[in-house]
């Protein structure tokens, strides 16, 4: 006969508000195999973890239930107690009358009733639970950043500096990201690539991280602290042990018509190409789409100039596998495209354009040097009108969410503009100011006090072309919805930022859960903001939610700390919640019947198949082997396996029916 | 075709090829019955006619046949696409079978190994005839309430004799989930309950893999429309996972619709 105890929570007066704690203490009493049953207010707290303990020792207990609140909050607290009473932790299991009972029903009979059922299905539960044993896995010290913008520059350097290995991979042609495109930074209107070069060129000097540009991941397997990826290090063309990245073969490629990403269209680029003269690294890349050998068959102008003949048009993408701890995502955002806004003629005219394309315009690298110029006829515009939210806060385009940034890179927009074209006239459409940040407030302030950027709250309706101005049309809800009429010379949309290209496949690749807006979902949006869901897999910087700089400097040093916590230890220690292939007695060794059918079901790579052999060493039968290492406890094989061969440790075929069979 | 199936039968046998051939004989009275030619000279006792519908595959799997060696089958579509089906579950290795192949026109097909006969079930995927297509559509057509009360009467007849199970090519594990009794998930004893969940649960466990070779129903000694139910789930499989040779139930792919998540 077992003996179990029961520990019925009040959690203050949030259980006991609605359930009667101690008439379910009394109701669990009776329940064969239960020896012991008490309420009390606080079971999380120091005296009554010593309840647990002492009646473990005193009533010699075999199993504990604790009917609290969620096993997500308080079950390693109560199986660390457990422990501790000499119990194995998990025979200890939580009964959660808060989320499931107190905190959804009213006060009444009823509440006490399911509580009472809660709680008893758990009692027999326990009754079935064996004692395991968790499980130590070792840590490869080496951490995988993906991406190459702030957030993953900073947290690649704090992993670095922490002693530890870092395998930095960006798909783009240099680091740097988004905050290289930008001019000034908001709110103290610093010059963006003075304070990030410095660290660019730190990180790919730095002798823990090594870089990988133009790469991607190809894929990933394992778990936490021994997962094994492999990056697809594209080819540049370039043998970039040779190149000294002169520069001769961009300035003399005769192909050099292409819209440069790096100054978002407004500029040109050759086909072999570095992104931005300040590039981490400072070595070329032949954009194979361009160049007129790999389309024609003939030109290798840039092989005859090269003067350390670097160039290797017969290089091919390179595969590069690495062992790796932990990951880091920091794979960014991106801007609304223009095929959103037809009713602002983004894409249709030329001087529309969205926040990226003022940043180079305003950007002293920029294609225009950083004077403020209009991209269809070079001319300064005497009048810019600055839309905020176009796209963001707008269900039709299918993002009801605010994008953060906007609010204060318009307003340093208007600012930047003020201070270049005195005499201009800056006007912005806006819907709320969110300004809320350190010396943000006073920074809008700023712009509308002393740079007298005239602020319009209300949206605008649409944009035309008129004898060469942009007609905006809008209303302005402060004056009771009278209609405005602007003849602009500019406009710039603060178009929404949205999940970056492929953040879907890559969150699959990962086994990482994301939003709806294909943004990388944290374990817990308070609690755990820089983790997922899959252990060892954390997030820095704007591939979660739209971010500025400060907010995503903060989280990837956040990310980076998890890891430098993670690489702490040479081992892990893993619960032993993990699904295993039964074993019986001869002639069927196994009730596996050697389907394989749950091989490519789990979502792990976790099940293999293995050879089962008598005692001469001949093969009886095959069976599915699950390692315990990978296995992750998801339950997935377990549905899946027709014989029930597959039985999930802590959650049995056994537990879950006696379970059942008590309600 | 008959004598074609003798000849071959004969070759297989005399040259060594196999030890045994698996086809149709005559029974007791009008019906056939499966049979085991081991020696060439009663290769003759082979027939083929309209009456060999039985999905022999399944014997396959026994022992007792696995005993006697390599094994020839006379194999028309249900059982190619079972043996496919079979070898995708790892359940045969190449050297294991040879088939007689016999295609849905009545022609003797050459299948030299399995991976010719897996190519061939790959050009002629499993779809549900019009007639078998307008059942399955008229139980839709019913309500819930009709369709339950129609599952209800249909299966208060079985009496648990699980001869739909033993006639079946893909019910091949040692230990059937339904002789599992710790726990006992499945209530042996034939009332509502323990029957509903019985066809429950075997619907389940043939969901993608069923080859609708309707053996279960013609074993049924009570007259259960068994195969209704897998011939539902086949359409379903069809119309949200495509016609794939991979296992609906485990094969995720980054594509897969998820429009049944609201």
């Amino acid at each position: 006969m077992s003996r179990i105890g029961v520990f019925v929570c009040h959690c203050g007066e949030n259980i006991s508000a609605t359930v009667d704690c101690a008439g379910v203490a009394e109701a669990m009493s009776r329940v064969p195999g239960v020896v012991h049953s008490v309420d009390y207010k606080y079971m999380c707290s120091d005296p009554g973890q010593t309840m647990i303990k002492d009646a473990i020792k005193e009533k010699k207990l075999d199993g504990v239930v604790v009917s609290a609140c969620s096993p997500h909050m308080h079950e390693p607290t109560f199986r660390r107690a457990c422990a501790e009473a000499g119990l194995n932790p998990y025979l200890c299991e939580m009964a959660n009358i808060r989320e499931h009972c107190s905190w959804v029903h009213e006060k009444s009979e009823a509440t006490t009733l399911k509580a009472i059922d809660l709680v008893h299905k758990m009692v027999e539960k326990v009754k079935k639970n064996q004692p395991l044993y968790s499980i130590k896995v070792p840590v490869t010290k080496t951490a995988l950043v993906l991406g190459g913008g702030i957030a993953g520059i900073q947290a690649a350097l704090d992993i670095a500096n922490a002693g530890h290995k870092v395998v930095m991979v960006e798909r783009s042609p240099s680091i740097g990201g988004h905050m290289s495109q930008l001019s000034e930074t908001f709110p103290t209107l610093d010059c963006s690539q003075c304070i990030l070069t410095p660290r660019m060129v730190e990180v790919a000097q730095h002798p823990n991280i090594t870089l990988y540009t133009y790469s991607e991941l190809e894929s990933m397997d394992g778990f936490i602290g021994n997962f094994k990826v492999r990056i697809r290090k594209k080819a540049r063309c370039v043998d970039e042990k040779l190149c000294t990245g002169c520069g001769l073969c961009t300035t003399k490629c005769p192909t050099k018509k292409i819209p440069s990403e790096f100054n978002e269209g407004l500029g040109m680029r050759s086909a072999i190409y570095v992104p931005f003269p300040q590039a981490v690294p400072n070595k070329p890349v032949i954009d194979k789409t361009q160049c007129t050998f790999f389309l024609k068959g003939k030109c290798k102008v840039c092989e005859k100039v090269c003067p350390t003949k670097a160039i290797r048009y017969d290089q091919e993408d390179e595969i590069i596998e690495v062992d790796i701890g932990a990951i880091v995502l920091a794979t960014g955002f991106n801007v609304l495209g223009a095929e959103h806004f037809p009713e602002y003629g983004y894409g249709r005219y030329r001087d529309v354009i969205q926040g990226l394309q003022f940043e180079r315009i305003a950007s002293a690298s920029g294609p225009t040097s950083g004077a403020i110029r209009r991209p269809s006829d070079g001319t300064e515009p005497e009048t810019i009108v600055f839309i905020a939210c176009a796209g963001s806060r707008d269900e039709a385009k299918g993002i009801p969410y605010c994008s953060k940034i906007c609010c204060m890179y318009t307003a340093k927009h208007a600012m930047l503009y003020k201070h270049k074209v005195h005499h201009g006239k800056a006007y912005v459409f806006y819907m709320d100011i969110r300004a809320g940040g350190k010396m943000y407030e006073e920074f809008v302030r700023r712009a509308i006090e002393e740079d007298d950027v005239k602020y319009i709250r209300g949206r605008v309706s649409r944009i035309y072309e008129e004898d060469g101005k942009l007609i905006v049309k809008g209303a302005d809800t402060l004056l009771g919805h009278q209609a405005i009429e602007i003849r602009a010379d500019m406009v710039v949309l603060a178009s929404a930022a949205v999940a970056n290209d492929g953040a879907e496949e890559l969150a699959q690749k990962l086994h990482v859960s994301y939003d709806p807006y294909h943004f990388f979902a944290e374990a817990h949006p308070k609690l755990r903001p820089v983790e997922t869901n899959t252990a060892g897999i954390f997030l820095a910087g704007a591939c979660q939610a739209p971010r500025d700089i400060p907010e995503t400097v903060s989280q990837a040093s956040g990310a980076a700390s998890k890891v430098a916590a993670l690489f702490s230890q040479s081992e892990l220690t893993r619960e032993p919640v993990i699904a295993v292939v039964n074993r019986i007695a001869p002639p069927l060794y196994s009730t596996c019947t050697g389907c394989a059918l749950c091989v490519p079901a789990c979502p792990y790579q976790a099940i293999e198949m293995e050879e089962i052999k008598n005692r001469d060493g001949v093969v009886v039968k095959r069976a599915a082997k699950i390692n315990p290492g990978l296995c992750q406890g998801c339950g997935t094989c377990v549905a899946l396996c027709r014989v029930k061969a597959i039985d999930l440790q802590g959650f049995s075929n056994e537990q879950v029916f006696a379970e059942l069979m008590a309600l | 075709m008959q004598d074609k199936i003798i000849q071959k039968a004969k070759e297989l046998l005399s040259g060594g090829a196999v030890q045994v051939v698996i086809g149709y004989g005559q029974g007791t009275g009008d019906r056939v019955r499966a049979i085991f030619i081991q020696k060439p000279e009663d290769a003759g006792r082979l027939i083929m006619d309209g009456r060999c519908v039985q999905n022999l595959a399944g014997y396959l799997m026994k022992h007792e046949v696995r005993a006697l060696g390599r094994a020839a089958i006379v194999a028309r579509m249900p059982v190619l696409r079972s043996i496919a089906q079979l070898m995708y579950e790892e359940q045969f290795k190449d050297s294991d079978v040879a088939v007689i192949g016999i295609s849905d026109a009545n022609e003797l097909v050459d299948l030299p190994d399995l991976n010719a006969l897996k190519e061939y079930v790959r050009a002629n995927p499993l779809k549900l005839t019009p007639e078998e297509q307008a059942e399955v559509d008229r139980l839709d057509a019913m309500t819930r309430e009709e369709r339950w009360a129609f599952w209800m009467e249909e299966t208060s007849k079985c009496i648990k004799c699980y001869a739909c199970r033993a006639s079946c090519p893909m019910c091949y594990c040692a230990r059937c989930t339904v002789e599992v009794n710790q726990p006992q998930w499945i209530s042996v004893p034939s009332h509502d309950l323990g029957n509903l969940e019985w066809h429950i649960m075997r619907a389940m466990h043939l969901a993608g893999r069923c080859v609708n070779c309707g053996e279960c129903t013609r074993a049924c000694p009570v007259g259960i429309p068994l195969r209704l139910l897998n011939q539902r789930i086949i359409a379903d499989i069809a119309d949200n996972f495509g016609e794939e040779e991979d296992y609906a139930l485990a094969a995720f792919k980054p594509d897969d619709k998820e429009d049944f998540i609201r």
